[in-house]
């Protein structure tokens, strides 16, 4: 029994290993569990799902390592080989067919961590120090892997609808498909811009949808619960009714949209135009809580940007391949400024400063600064390389509100809520 | 607890809900743990469902908290029911009672109005307490019921501490309308259940509208599963397909070919756009056609 419970901690801390979130009680519900159920492969595997896996999305890496530890023995009990692979996928009637092993950094480190485990080779000092820095290395490169990982997995994605496509005719029980969205949604979050292909961007716009919804329901959540401020009269007194028309308990109005005009400025050339266009996606989707917003995109010019079935549309248009001049668009801004730019405005500045060696003109944010309410930059680069190179967003930070690194898709939305 | 799990897959059984192990051993450590089971998945993949039948299999009550946003604990635990009290005042006062006689009164369980939360707890046996769409109630109220859930007790200033008996089974739900706190999730086991295969959507239809031919029923899951994979903006559930068979036999159809297809469409899609979707593609998908 001992033997099993520290296969099953090893079990528990390759899991964690490769992100998932396992607490020490739910460990021990684990262990509960597999004593409920007992031994039997199938009934173990789902029970201990049922106590770790609170995700979906962490499901296809449980399965995996579930399978690596606790190998079926095949022979022993007369199953057919081939039916190995569907016991796991049959359990749940949404077996993924033609599943492949996730993405291999991971496995690499699960592997070595169970070898270790198994069979401690004489050198075992050594290795042990090899794997510790392999794990705080996927610790540290985390980000770098999970980009990996989202690209192999949409890589994967593709590779199973042709499979699908071309075979109807086998019936496969519909696969998780709304796990494996998640998943993927999960995975574009935390993809950082400048790692973004152009796959990434199709996947990132289709993650949006529901990022779109929840980041509206965020900032509608918030201005309905509202605490204090005008009271509602009418709830008030139907409250005081029922206790005999003593004003017990005050309702307030919920608060309307704070009268906040929104100007966002944000940069579409080469580098940062993924994460400025799904800024822009995100913002538009989010317009009813704002009272006016106002986009606007550039390059070395503004332009005016809009958002129509999906797809950026700028006037006048704009070269892409120009050199970024953040000064001169600043200047542009402040010359439009009468009837955008009041006391109710918050600028939303998009960009990474990057200014070609231009002058920086960090006086005219100086002057927007002052005409409205608040300025705010997001910038999707790694904070360590701020000011490094040809950045001028030292020299701008002095003088916005605050400089917000948005280096993801989860990032961004936490700065946008941030700032409505 | 003293359920074995060949009893919960009878029970379930019996119960005429066709699941999985996934869904059975679940079910069966939820019990077994004495741990709040939390349930996930697409609306209308049979969550709610869950918490039907087994209170049946259990031969117990079912409370129910459906959540919504602004929920709070005057209605999902307890409130005082003041117009009793009001009226239990004016008509002490006639009678010439004092303040403390009266007010030992009025602050007793008969002037409590019992919501899901707490008659759960104060249920003489145990009960079967769903917390249907969690995901819908409020950040503070999912804490509030993380405190709820750890020791199943409450206390209400004027009577003391409410500790359950025994403790109710637990099953909340949820569609994901936003993400559930990590301490939330701790403490549950969690199940997602998805849209069942195609052959199991088949049993399905066979167990539920008995009516239907077999070969039909065949079809219709398989028409089912496959409109399911178009992407639509709100995929037919499970009781939409109970529904279509129905009208299928209703309607007399002997064959599913895209004529059928299209006449009944309304009972399983939601959406014009949807309809619009499947019915250009209809000639595709309807078996008969092929």
């Amino acid at each position: 029994m001992a033997a099993l419970r520290d296969q099953l901690v090893s079990f528990i801390a390759a899991l964690r290993a490769a992100g998932v979130r396992i607490s020490v009680a739910e460990s021990i519900d684990a262990m509960n569990a597999v004593a409920a159920v007992g031994l039997e492969r199938s009934r173990m595997h789902e029970a201990m799902a049922a106590a770790l896996i609170k995700d979906e999305a962490d499901r296809a890496i449980f399965d995996e390592s579930f399978n690596r530890f606790f190998a079926a023995p095949r022979a022993a009990r007369g199953e057919h080989p081939d039916h190995r692979g569907e016991q796991v996928s049959a359990g749940g009637g949404r077996g993924r067919p033609g599943e492949v092993p996730i993405a291999l950094p991971r496995d690499d480190a699960l592997a070595s961590r169970r070898d270790e485990k198994s069979q401690p080779p004489p050198e075992a000092k050594p290795s042990k120090k090899t794997a510790a820095a392999r794990g705080h290395d996927t610790g540290k490169e985390k980000d770098a892997e999970r980009s990996h990982a989202a690209r192999r997995e949409s890589d994967r994605m593709s590779e199973r609808e042709e499979r699908r496509a071309a075979d109807t005719r086998r019936e496969s029980p519909a696969p998780g498909i709304d796990a494996a969205r998640v998943a993927r949604i999960r995975a574009i979050e935390r993809t950082a811009f400048d790692k973004f292909s152009d796959l990434d961007y199709d996947e990132a716009r289709e993650a949006l949808a529901p990022l779109i919804r929840r980041f509206r329901i965020r900032l509608g959540r918030r201005l309905r619960l509202a605490r204090s401020g005008r009271i509602d009269f009418r709830r008030t007194i139907r409250a005081a009714i029922q206790r005999g028309g003593a004003l017990l308990d005050l309702n307030f109005r919920a608060r309307r949209p704070r009268h906040v005009d929104l100007v966002i400025l944000a940069d579409i050339s080469g580098s940062v135009r993924y994460a400025a266009q799904l800024m822009l996606e995100l913002m538009a989707g989010a317009r009813g809580c704002f009272r006016r917003v106002s986009s606007f995109v550039y390059v070395d010019h503004i332009a005016e940007a809009d958002f129509e079935d999906g797809h950026l549309v700028m006037t006048p248009a704009l070269d892409l391949y120009a050199r970024s001049d953040f000064g001169r668009v600043l200047g542009e801004l402040w010359d439009r400024r009468s009837g955008l730019l009041t006391r109710g405005t918050i600028v939303v500045i998009m960009g990474d400063a990057r200014n070609n060696r231009l002058p920086a003109r960090a006086d005219l944010i100086r002057e927007i600064a002052r005409a409205c309410r608040a300025v705010v930059w997001l910038n999707p680069e790694e904070p360590a390389r701020w000011g490094t190179g040809d950045s001028a967003i030292k020299q701008y930070a002095r003088e916005v509100k605050a400089v917000v690194p948005s280096r993801n898709l989860r990032e961004l939305q936490a700065a946008l809520a941030a700032i409505a | 607890m003293d359920v074995t799990r060949e009893q919960i897959s009878d029970g379930l059984k019996r119960a005429r809900y066709v699941t999985n192990e996934r869904v059975e051993t679940a079910i069966f450590l939820a019990l077994a743990l004495e741990k709040p089971l939390l349930i996930e998945g697409p609306a209308g993949s049979g969550k709610t469902e869950v918490a039907k039948v087994l209170a049946e299999i259990l031969h117990t009550e079912l409370i129910r908290l459906q959540c919504y946003e602004g929920l709070d604990e005057a209605r999902a635990l307890y409130e005082w029911n003041y117009q009793k009290q009001l009226l239990r005042m004016q008509a002490g006062e006639q009678q010439g009672l004092r303040w403390e006689e009266l007010s030992e009164h009025i602050f007793s369980r008969e002037y409590l109005l019992e919501r899901p939360l707490l008659k759960a707890i104060t249920a003489p046996s145990r009960v079967v307490l769903l917390i249907d769409e969690i995901d819908k109630a409020d950040e503070e109220f999912e804490a509030f019921l993380l405190e709820l859930l750890s020791d199943f007790q409450v206390s209400v200033p004027e009577l003391g501490t409410l500790k359950a008996h025994e403790r109710p089974v637990v099953i909340l739900t949820s569609n994901r309308a936003r993400e559930l706190s990590e301490a939330l999730r701790r403490r549950c086991l969690h199940l997602f259940i998805d849209f069942p295969g195609t052959e199991q959507e088949r049993k399905i239809i066979e167990l539920k509208v008995p009516e239907l031919d077999a070969k039909l029923a065949a079809e219709a899951a398989r028409f089912v599963s496959a409109i399911r994979k178009l992407g639509l903006r709100k995929p037919p559930s499970i009781a939409e397909t109970l529904d279509w068979a129905r009208a299928l036999v209703r309607l007399g159809v002997r064959e599913l070919d895209t004529g059928a297809v299209r006449t009944a469409l309304g009972v399983l899609l939601k959406h014009e756009d949807d309809r619009a979707k499947v019915e250009s593609k209809a000639s595709a998908l309807a078996p008969r056609t092929r």
